[in-house]
């Protein structure tokens, strides 16, 4: 272990590729169906996806369409003129002996991400973005002198996204890796799931002590948040102590080993970096039109960071902000169009994201692995509406509200008449006069110190029995009420 | 562009998953050394005005619908193709240690 003052006095770069799987209903280059999550092996190949000799690949145009999408959540335009290229190597789950991907010309070339890094706002910009295939799988079955290969895979469309070098600890790493799964889930881009793989990161690490970079390593094929800042963190230690025991730092490619928490060396970059790369002489060169770029441009929903202003602006602190934009990609719950649709009503908004965040968020989560929670959105809006109507014309406690909303949440019901089921079921506050004077008058009785103490000035022995008529009434009377009537009994 | 070395063509072999003999190294290296000698005619050329070329046949934005369409390719028969096959996949010799 190197103590921190050794390692305060280097700074840690990171910059991230990013492999994100789009959503497209066929490969990249091949009508092939592009669902392998649960296809038998080679189930879903083509001659174009085994490299037979004479097939011809041809560009699927949603994969321009949702490359558009992601220039756009990545604040930035798509080039105009893209290419692709053939990047050689051989290994035996590429049947091609080359991968296509764009490597002169990509299809995004600039943009950048902003997030928050605890109470500070980061940005981290991208070098470029290219669309490319992805390769098969290859499983080694144990103790055999050979590895099987499902091509299932093999063709799959495939968004890098390399970022500059901007991050400087595992944390920012780790946020940038998040906002990146959110932008591409609000931009409809990918499916992002990381337990698919839908998205893999890449992390380059290097330390240095001086402003001139180290040595730096990749760290391949991470699957989790998680595992990107747990990677980095290692990575960091681990060249700062050769670096301490004056240690060259090696240029290579190393993987995470899950189960020991720790990166380990995998080949060497000296002779991986021969790609050969040409230009792909199958696919024509694409030049987006303006036409194409306009209704992308003009049906991009809100991004995170859009969303973030406003929910901020309704008041919601930002754990609060995180808890909703994160849950709206877990579920089909449309939280944000329920806020959406009352954002003209601040206050109103302002307690339903409230109510999202504290009751049906968890609630929903804790319910995900007994089968979930229905997520009827018609239904939700309106309980949510009326409920706030309750509870703006003081008929409901805000305490009273959330366990009516949890009961209706849980048996996904809104009844025909909310206030008449509120107050059959005795949610409602007590706002009759007649009934509370007689709790309170029971009360004072019952505790003539805290009466007398409140006579004789002391107010704060009136909070105690305001509690005690709360007690009394089961909840349901109205505080204000409650304290009104207790002043007024006491000849205050 | 000088002659090749015996280096170049052992990385370009490794390269190309190709292994060659002594003499095939020996052979190579004079044969390849005169293609590119060749081929360096081009570097004479003076390109100063001239676009690069991606396409030699004037295409652009060739795309298809993202559709799928039966290619009558049967993915069992593409397997049978295969030198070696295991069930359903494809057999080769071990990648990993």
């Amino acid at each position: 272990m190197i103590s921190q003052e050794v390692r305060d006095q280097y700074t840690v770069t990171i910059g991230i590729e990013c492999h994100v799987q789009l959503k497209t209903k066929t490969k990249l280059f091949s009508a092939v169906g592009n669902d392998a999550r649960e296809a038998p092996p080679n189930t879903l190949i083509s001659h174009i996806d085994l490299g037979m000799p004479g097939a011809l690949p041809v560009l699927n145009e949603k994969a321009l369409e949702l490359a558009t999408r992601a220039a756009f959540a990545l604040s930035t335009e798509p080039e105009r003129f893209s290419q692709f290229d053939r990047k050689h190597y051989f290994y035996p789950d590429l049947p091609m002996g080359y991968q296509i991907t764009q490597f002169y010309n990509p299809i995004i070339r600039s943009g950048s991400v902003t997030f928050a890094v605890g109470q500070q706002t980061k940005t981290v910009r991208i070098h470029e973005a290219h669309l490319e295939a992805d390769a098969g799988k290859s499983t080694h079955p144990a103790g055999k002198d050979y590895s099987l290969v499902d091509l299932n895979r093999a063709g799959t469309p495939l968004l890098e996204i390399v970022s500059e070098p901007d991050m400087h600890s595992a944390l920012e790493a780790k946020q940038y890796a998040k906002e990146l799964w959110l932008l591409m889930r609000y931009a409809d881009v990918s499916d992002a799931s990381l337990y698919y793989g839908n998205m893999r990161f890449d992390v380059n690490v290097s330390v240095s002590k001086t402003d001139e970079l180290g040595t730096r390593t990749e760290t391949k094929n991470l699957n989790s948040f998680r595992s990107v800042e747990k990677a980095i963190e290692y990575e960091t230690e681990r060249q700062i102590e050769l670096l301490e025991k004056g240690q060259p730092i090696v240029q290579e490619t190393r993987g995470w080993d899950e189960a020991k928490q720790k990166t380990v060396a995998m080949r060497s970059k000296e002779e991986a970096h021969d790609y050969r790369y040409m230009p792909e002489p199958d696919i024509p060169p694409i030049e987006l039109t303006e036409d194409m770029i306009k209704p992308v441009r003009d049906s991009m929903p809100p991004m995170p960071g859009e969303w973030r202003t406003r929910l901020v602006g309704l008041g919601l602190d930002v754990s609060q902000t995180d808890t909703l934009l994160e849950a709206e990609v877990e579920s089909e719950a449309n939280y944000l169009a329920i806020i959406e649709a009352s954002l003209s009503e601040p206050e109103k908004a302002k307690a339903i994201a409230n109510w999202l965040v504290n009751i049906e968020i968890p609630l929903r989560r804790e319910l995900e692995t007994s089968g979930g929670l229905p997520a009827d959105n018609a239904m939700r809006a309106k309980l949510y509406e009326e409920i706030y109507k309750l509870v703006s014309s003081d008929k409901l406690s805000s305490t009273k509200a959330k366990s009516l909303l949890t009961e209706l949440l849980s048996k996904n019901k809104l009844p025909a008449d909310l206030e008449a089921y509120a107050q059959d079921g005795g949610y409602l506050q007590v706002s009759d006069e007649g009934a509370i004077e007689k709790i309170v008058a029971a009360v004072l009785a019952s505790n003539p110190a805290a009466a007398a103490d409140v006579k004789n000035g002391e107010m704060k022995a009136i909070g105690f029995l305001v509690g005690q008529v709360m007690k009394e009434s089961k909840g349901q009377a109205n505080p204000q009420l409650a304290q009104q009537l207790i002043k007024k009994q006491l000849g205050l | 562009m000088s002659k090749l070395s015996r280096e170049d063509i052992l990385k370009l072999a490794r390269l190309s998953r190709l292994q060659l003999t002594d003499d095939e190294v020996t052979q190579f290296e004079s044969e390849i050394g005169s293609i590119l000698q060749y081929v360096e005619l081009l570097q004479d050329v003076d390109l100063t005005d001239v676009e690069p070329t991606y396409q030699v046949n004037g295409l652009k934005d060739v795309t298809r619908p993202d559709e799928v369409v039966d290619y009558q390719a049967d993915p069992k028969a593409l397997l049978k193709n295969a030198p070696d096959t295991e069930g359903d996949h494809f057999k080769v010799p071990r990648m990993v240690a």
